[in-house]
């Protein structure tokens, strides 16, 4: 195809002098794009053999995929068949931080894809990295399904559902490994796509070992990613979460966003994403921290709002003082106010299984004229005779309400009550009362 | 390793027989909405729940014997309803409907801890550790909150924001109750605002 011939420079050249291809990249932004994806597919590839730059991708692909029916051993085998010595490319010296602006690439990368040859020169060239620039012709559906592989390799670290509807895809094409190349083409094709956000995912995920991005508390960081990737990658990172389609992710749209950090945390999908602010340490630690000290400032102001005067107070040692001193003069009044219950609640002999029955039936009338009944037909189960007239009571009005219980209290209280019955009273009055409150 | 975004508290408390064990996982489903918050404490509807529950505790009380016991028993009564009403979302409800359980239990164990080191009294506390002002409050804030001495700041303040609204709620409603039981005519007003601070 004469459109590998660029290819094929670009990867000679990138072969030869990584740091060349830094240079050049400012000038043909495509052929950096793809001559770094061929180094990642490259690098993928020869993930199976480790590679001493790369610890995560051998450890993603040992690791936590379920989904891999493939192991290893499958994957280094189908590699390592045609490929007796691969010499192992430099492109694997690719620093983290071109592998990361690799990845800041990938949303550009999707009008690439639907290029329908794209997978398949792809393909070819991930074993262009394998094979140290063989010849293309050998290539054949096997290795385009080791591509494919490859990109299901990237995506075991991606947790989207997505990813996983798109891995069972990949898995049952696979699977059928006598299907014709064009149709492991599209699907690779379509895969790839999917895959090299996810791959940039991945990418950055492996950069960040712990994804410390999650911004939780109890995660401390490996040390080793320096602060510039960890900042590219987080920027990447919220690129890749906010779905941008930003198709064309130029050179200079991305070197701006590397100073312009002021974005707010995402919303969590599967971890909580921070972003750190400008002018802020970027480190795990410093995230992490961040990330609980607003958590405890933001319960801070809720309790501010619960806690009665101290809207002015400023500084959590003082609103705890004030916290404390709060929940201490509550717990008191309730010790206060249960010595008052107490006071009033006499020996209780009486059984109560009738008037609990009774009870339930008055609270199970919600409408506000039907309790004057109950305080009416309390007389029948009360032993003493009260002097309620029952046909007297005025019709409900709040005011009648509380002059017939005050009535009540006086004829009740007057002799030695028995909490069952202001219990029960109390009940219905408190529903009754309380719902006249409303 | 993917943990979920939602706080998840490490409980540890057995929890009471004869209440359903509501996990914190359930919790997440909901999102933020299932968080202990505080409005929940604050409707009607739940101080009616609360009182009528009391009432119904107060009265199968059993026969105390001294005035500090009959404190003692209505307070706990009072607190253990209370904490049922939470419905076992928060920390402090659980404990403190573990703690009537395990009461007898760890009463148990100090006897034998103290039956088994003899020289327990003897010795001096140690070297007092002076922790910084804030940490102290925090700590003096624990154990004021049932059930969590040993809680990460942000969620004790979880804890404490549910626990403030659910006592003001309790004294609501025990202000209203003993209102009426002292007789006192249109008890909530008088009983709520004699008895607020």
């Amino acid at each position: 195809m004469d459109q590998n011939d660029p290819f094929q420079s670009a990867l000679s050249s990138m072969v030869s002098s990584p740091t060349a291809s830094n240079a050049n990249g400012n000038n043909n932004g495509e052929n950096i794009v793809l001559r770094e994806l061929i180094g990642r597919l490259g690098s993928i590839c020869n993930s199976g053999e480790i590679s001493p730059h790369q610890p995560y991708s051998s450890n993603i692909n040992n690791g936590n995929n379920n989904n891999n029916y493939y192991n290893n051993s499958a994957n280094t085998s189908c590699y390592s068949t045609p490929l007796n010595s691969p010499p192992k490319l430099n492109l694997s010296t690719l620093t983290e931080n071109q592998q990361i602006r690799a990845g800041n690439h990938f949303p550009s990368l999707a009008p690439f894809s639907s290029d329908p040859g794209f997978a398949e020169r792809a393909a070819r060239f991930s074993c262009f990295a394998d094979k140290s620039l063989v010849g293309l012709n050998e290539l054949d559906s096997g290795k385009i399904s080791r591509v494919s592989s490859s990109n299901q390799s990237l995506k075991i670290s991606g947790s989207n559902q997505q990813n996983k509807e798109a891995d069972k895809k990949l898995f049952s094409r696979l699977s059928r490994s006598s299907t014709p190349e064009n149709a492991e083409v599209g699907d690779s094709r379509e895969n790839s796509s999917v895959s090299q956000n996810d791959a940039s995912n991945s990418r950055k995920r492996k950069s960040i070992p712990k994804g410390k991005g999650k911004g939780k508390e109890a995660s401390p960081a490996a040390k080793d990613a320096n602060v510039t990737s960890e900042n590219s990658a987080k920027r990447s990172k919220s690129e890749d979460e906010k779905d941008d389609a930003k198709a064309k992710a130029s050179f200079d749209t991305n070197q701006k966003q590397s100073k312009d950090n002021s974005k707010p945390a995402e919303a969590p999908k599967d971890y909580i994403h921070v972003r750190a602010r400008r002018g802020q340490a970027t480190d795990a630690h410093s995230l992490a921290e961040r990330v609980r000290r607003e958590k405890i400032s933001e319960r801070m102001k809720v309790l501010q709002d619960l806690v009665p005067g101290c809207n002015k107070v400023t500084g959590k040692a003082v609103m705890l003082d004030e916290i404390i001193n709060y929940v201490q003069s509550l717990q008191r009044q309730v010790e206060f106010l249960s010595m008052k219950l107490a006071t009033v609640n006499p020996r209780m002999d009486i059984n109560m299984e009738a008037l609990m029955s009774k009870d339930v039936m008055f609270e199970s009338r919600g409408s506000l004229p039907h309790n004057i009944y109950p305080s009416d037909s309390y007389p029948n189960f009360q032993s003493q005779p009260n002097a309620i007239p029952t046909g007297t009571d005025p019709p409900f009005t709040p005011n009648n309400f509380s002059a017939a219980f005050g009535r009540n209290q006086n004829v009740q209280l007057s002799t030695i009550d028995s909490f069952n019955e202001t219990a029960s009273q109390v009940k219905i009055l408190a529903t009754a009362q309380m719902k006249v409150e409303l | 390793m993917v943990e979920p975004s939602v706080i998840s508290n490490p409980d540890t408390n057995p929890n009471a027989s004869r209440k359903k064990r509501r996990k914190i996982g359930s919790d997440y489903p909901n999102g933020a909405a299932a968080e202990p918050c505080g409005n929940r404490w604050r409707t009607e509807t739940e101080q009616q729940i609360y009182s009528s529950k009391l009432v119904d505790a107060l009265r199968h009380l059993r026969r105390p014997d001294s005035a500090d016991a009959a404190v003692r028993t209505v307070r706990d009564a009072a607190d253990r309803v209370l904490a049922v009403s939470a419905k076992g979302r928060t920390r402090w409800s659980r404990a403190i409907l573990a703690r009537r359980l395990s009461l007898r239990l760890s009463q148990i164990r100090k006897k034998h801890k103290r039956a088994a080191r003899p020289d327990a009294g003897l010795k001096k506390p140690a070297v007092q550790k002076k922790l910084p002002p804030l940490q102290r409050k925090v700590r003096a804030l624990s154990r004021l909150v049932p059930g969590c001495q040993k809680l990460s700041l942000p969620n004790l303040l979880e804890e404490t924001t549910d626990y403030i609204a659910a006592l003001e709620m309790q004294v609501k409603a025990m202000a209203y109750i003993t209102g009426i039981l002292n007789g006192v005519p249109a008890a909530a007003a008088a009983g709520g605002g004699s008895l607020a601070d």
